[in-house]
């Protein structure tokens, strides 16, 4: 089995988060006299499965240090830092535990914009300054341009009728159908709820009447009701949003939301702060109940 | 690390691979209370270069400069612990108030320096 560097395990780890999957790689930082000290070895979990690459010189070692890996690409809070494991059956035997320092990469968060149009602009802006990987994905090469979209990371000409065959969608891909033709939303949405693992986000623009055809049509093709409530739409939360601006403010609005969990009502409402602390008949328990924040 | 951090981090140590040259890369693989960086945060240490990255300054960061030298030179990994919990009022920069470790290892060693395999596919 060939050494893995540094540089390598760089490479792998950031090429996988760039390509929507999720990479894992332990360094072997400490342990008993015979540890290689800066062994590596990473797991790669995407499209194509599950693979290895690299190893820490022994293969009882590496089953443990796979057990390892394995356990944090599955953890949704696991964090990149020290790993301590027993191993046994390495020669010359020993007590004293390995120490492994634990990298993850998920993939990259990503907002899909699909649908180049009045809307995706802000939204593109706004989902740029929010951290996301920006995709703006539109069958009209005209629309989909640099000059339009600045801050988008990738500027993709696709076919409605196959989508996302130059995207990769993950779980951690937030998807915004703004599209000019509701037909080609349809597509889109059939698309998205197909996939798996499932985006973190479906939003799609419409007006009620609109969402409630496209819902007919998605039972009539088989989806569910679990389906229709994956899906967001009409998209964003409601500030009385009219022009593209304001909807893109809206869905992002909604995206933070989702992100942070909190309650999409005006905090004023949620704290009272005037009316706990301030208003004639406030007494004292409640004053003392205090901050929150 | 950000996406970006780790991005530039990964350019520096491949372009140092391809120029042959061997370097030392500092890793924080753990802290305890206050520390001006965390947990991942890098540093390559190329004799050509110089700093790439910073393990957060300092005293702290003289300290892993140090065992770079040592690393580069003997081949053998180093783990470090730097305190920073020294009293404030000996005006030393090295009051943040917490103790990290860091992993320095020798990298773009020429007994590495072969192709990583695409990966072994698991069933």
């Amino acid at each position: 089995m060939t050494a893995l560097g540094a540089a390598q395990a760089a490479e792998l780890l950031i090429r996988t988060a760039e390509t929507g999957g999720t990479a894992a790689a332990v360094t072997l930082v400490g342990g008993p006299a015979t540890a290689r000290l800066g062994a590596r070895l990473v797991r790669v979990r995407d499209g194509s499965g599950d693979r290895r690459v690299g190893a820490l010189g022994s293969e009882p070692l590496d089953r443990a240090a796979l057990a390892c890996l394995d356990d944090a690409i599955g953890d949704p809070r696991a964090q990149d830092g020290i790993r301590t494991i027993h191993v046994t059956g390495v020669e010359p035997s020993t007590s004293e535990p390995y120490e492994l320092y634990l990298e993850l990469r998920r993939p990259l968060r990503e907002l899909v914009v699909v649908g180049a149009g009045h809307i995706a602009q802000p939204m593109a802006h706004l989902g740029a300054l929010l951290g996301y990987r920006v995709l703006v994905l539109d069958d009209r090469p005209d629309f989909a341009t640099r000059e339009r979209f600045p801050d988008a990371h990738r500027l993709v000409r696709t076919d409605f009728s196959d989508p996302f065959a130059a995207v990769t969608l993950h779980e951690r891909s937030y998807l915004l159908l703004v599209t000019r033709g509701h037909k080609y939303d349809y597509e889109c949405l059939v698309r998205a709820l197909r996939t798996d693992p499932p985006p973190a986000y479906v939003g799609m623009i419409g007006s009620r009447r609109r969402v409630r055809a496209t819902y007919v049509q998605l039972l009539e093709e088989g989806f569910g009701q679990e389906d229709l409530a994956r899906i967001h739409a009409p998209v964003g939360l409601d500030i009385g949003a009219e022009t593209p601006e304001e909807i893109a403010v809206a869905v992002a609005a909604q995206l933070v939301l989702l992100d942070r969990g909190g309650s999409g009502s005006s905090l004023r409402d949620v704290e009272r702060v005037a009316e706990r602390f301030f208003s004639s008949d406030a007494h004292e328990p409640e004053a003392d109940r205090d901050d929150t924040q | 690390m950000t996406h970006e951090d780790d991005r530039s981090l990964a350019e520096a140590l491949a372009e140092a691979r391809r120029a042959g040259r061997t370097c030392a890369l500092a890793t924080i693989v753990a802290t305890r209370g206050s520390t001006p960086r965390k947990v991942g945060a890098r540093m390559l240490v190329d004799p050509a270069v110089g700093l790439v990255g910073t393990v957060g300054g300092g005293c702290g960061e003289a300290e892993v400069i140090e065992s770079a030298r040592r690393v580069i030179e003997t081949g053998a990994a180093e783990r470090v612990r730097v305190d920073l919990t020294e009293d404030f009022t000996t005006w030393s920069p090295a009051v943040c108030g917490g103790v990290m470790d860091v992993f320095v290892e020798r990298v773009s060693d020429p007994s590495l320096a072969q192709s990583a395999s695409p990966g072994e596919p698991e069933a």
